[in-house]
């Protein structure tokens, strides 16, 4: 038996079986089918096939609706009110600025050297106000430095950005040099060679 | 004389809102309605037995969760979606009591004959037998287009497939069945 070709007819036999088809389509699927040998034979199989259904027992609807609970409707489940996605994101996003930012400026802090100039700095300091406890020193006539932690301290230059320094910072900065006594007062004392002998057999 | 305003039957959308106001008739309406569908389909996708109790369990659910019933596809195609997943839990319980009972297989063949003297026709034994060599997916969308007339898209989604999926299986299973029914 040959093949049917018009296959969206062909596929619409269920349809026209079951009556679903408007009139327009319905009347082109029943001539195709009167001409087509292939689609009158389907249509004849799917006619046994669906009259074969009427072996499923009959259902007791009374018993059926007995069993079935009343109606309850679900109560809406009240939950707190879900932060959306997107403060959640801007919260995420300002923690992640945050811990960025101290991280960074902690180790920027780490790598200036006034940073760790500070005890260095606080230690001049002591030298400088307990220069007294010191006789080879004059007094130091500056202005006393009282500076606390958190002050920014340019007593010693050995931080970058001595352009920074006010006149006055300078001239203190200049004074405590001058109080320093890492240099030694006197000059050394000459070293002589010793003669050891050891060259007395390549002179004989 | 006006004429009198034509009486339609009320849809089931309009039923299930009649149950939800404590209308138990709209239960039975609606019961009646689609019973004999989901029997039928039960039959023709091989249950043999306890369909009644098939049906009522398909029910049973649907009216517990009415709610989530959003009207996007008919009443009976979602009847037919629930009834279908309580078949499929039917047959994995009867393949593991199976697996751990292998007695029970002459049970099976017992309950066999009983369908057996049930269809009468010489006809209608030749159909079932050739539904019963269709896989379980062909015969369902093969009961479903040509004894329920669903469209491909109401069996697709009872399916839980694509339409394309289901045009396949119901054109591998009509050239099963014309092939078993030519040569017996």
């Amino acid at each position: 038996m040959n093949k049917c070709m018009e296959l969206d007819l062909q596929e619409m036999l269920p349809d026209l079986l079951h009556r679903t088809l408007d009139s327009a389509a319905r009347a082109r699927v029943e001539a195709h089918v009167a001409e087509c040998a292939s689609c009158t034979e389907e249509l004849k199989v799917l006619r046994t096939v669906a009259s074969a259904a009427v072996f499923a027992p009959t259902i007791d609807v009374d018993r059926i609706v007995g069993h079935i609970a009343p109606y309850r409707p679900i109560a809406p489940v009240v939950q707190a009110p879900a932060r959306s996605r997107v403060v959640s994101w801007l919260v995420a996003a300002s923690m992640l600025v945050v811990i960025a930012g101290g991280g960074s400026l902690l180790m920027v802090q780490q790598r200036q050297p006034g940073a760790r100039v500070a005890p260095t700095a606080v230690a001049s300091h002591q030298v400088s106000t307990s220069s007294q406890s010191v006789a080879v020193k004059p007094p130091v006539t500056s202005v006393p430095v009282t500076r606390t932690l958190d002050q920014p301290i340019h007593t010693l230059a050995l931080a970058p950005g001595v352009d920074g320094l006010s006149d006055g910072d300078l001239r203190q900065l200049m004074n405590d040099m001058d109080s320093f006594d890492a240099l030694p007062t006197v000059e050394p004392e000459p070293v002589l060679s010793v003669d050891t002998g050891d060259n007395l057999d390549q002179g004989l | 004389m006006t004429p009198s305003p034509e009486i339609r039957p009320p849809t089931d959308t309009e039923l299930i809102e009649r149950w939800k106001a404590g209308d138990t008739r709209a239960a039975t309406q609606l019961v009646g309605r689609h019973s004999q569908a989901l029997a039928r389909f039960a039959a023709s996708s091989g249950e043999r037995e306890g369909i009644e109790e098939l049906v009522q369990d398909t029910f049973v659910r649907a009216f517990a969760s009415l709610d989530s019933f959003r009207g996007e596809s008919s009443l009976r195609t979602w009847l037919f979606t629930i009834e279908r997943r309580l078949m499929l839990d039917r047959r994995r319980a009867e393949r593991r009591s199976r697996e751990t009972v292998p007695d029970e297989e002459s049970d099976h063949v017992s309950e066999y004959g009983a369908l057996d003297s049930l269809i009468a026709e010489e006809a209608q034994e030749r159909v079932r037998r050739s539904l019963e060599a269709l896989s379980p997916t062909q015969r369902d969308v093969f009961t479903l287009r040509v004894q329920q007339g669903l469209s491909y898209k109401e069996i697709a989604e009872i399916l839980g497939t694509t339409e394309g999926a289901a045009r396949v299986h119901y054109h591998n299973a009509i050239q099963t069945v014309k092939e078993f029914l030519r040569d017996e």
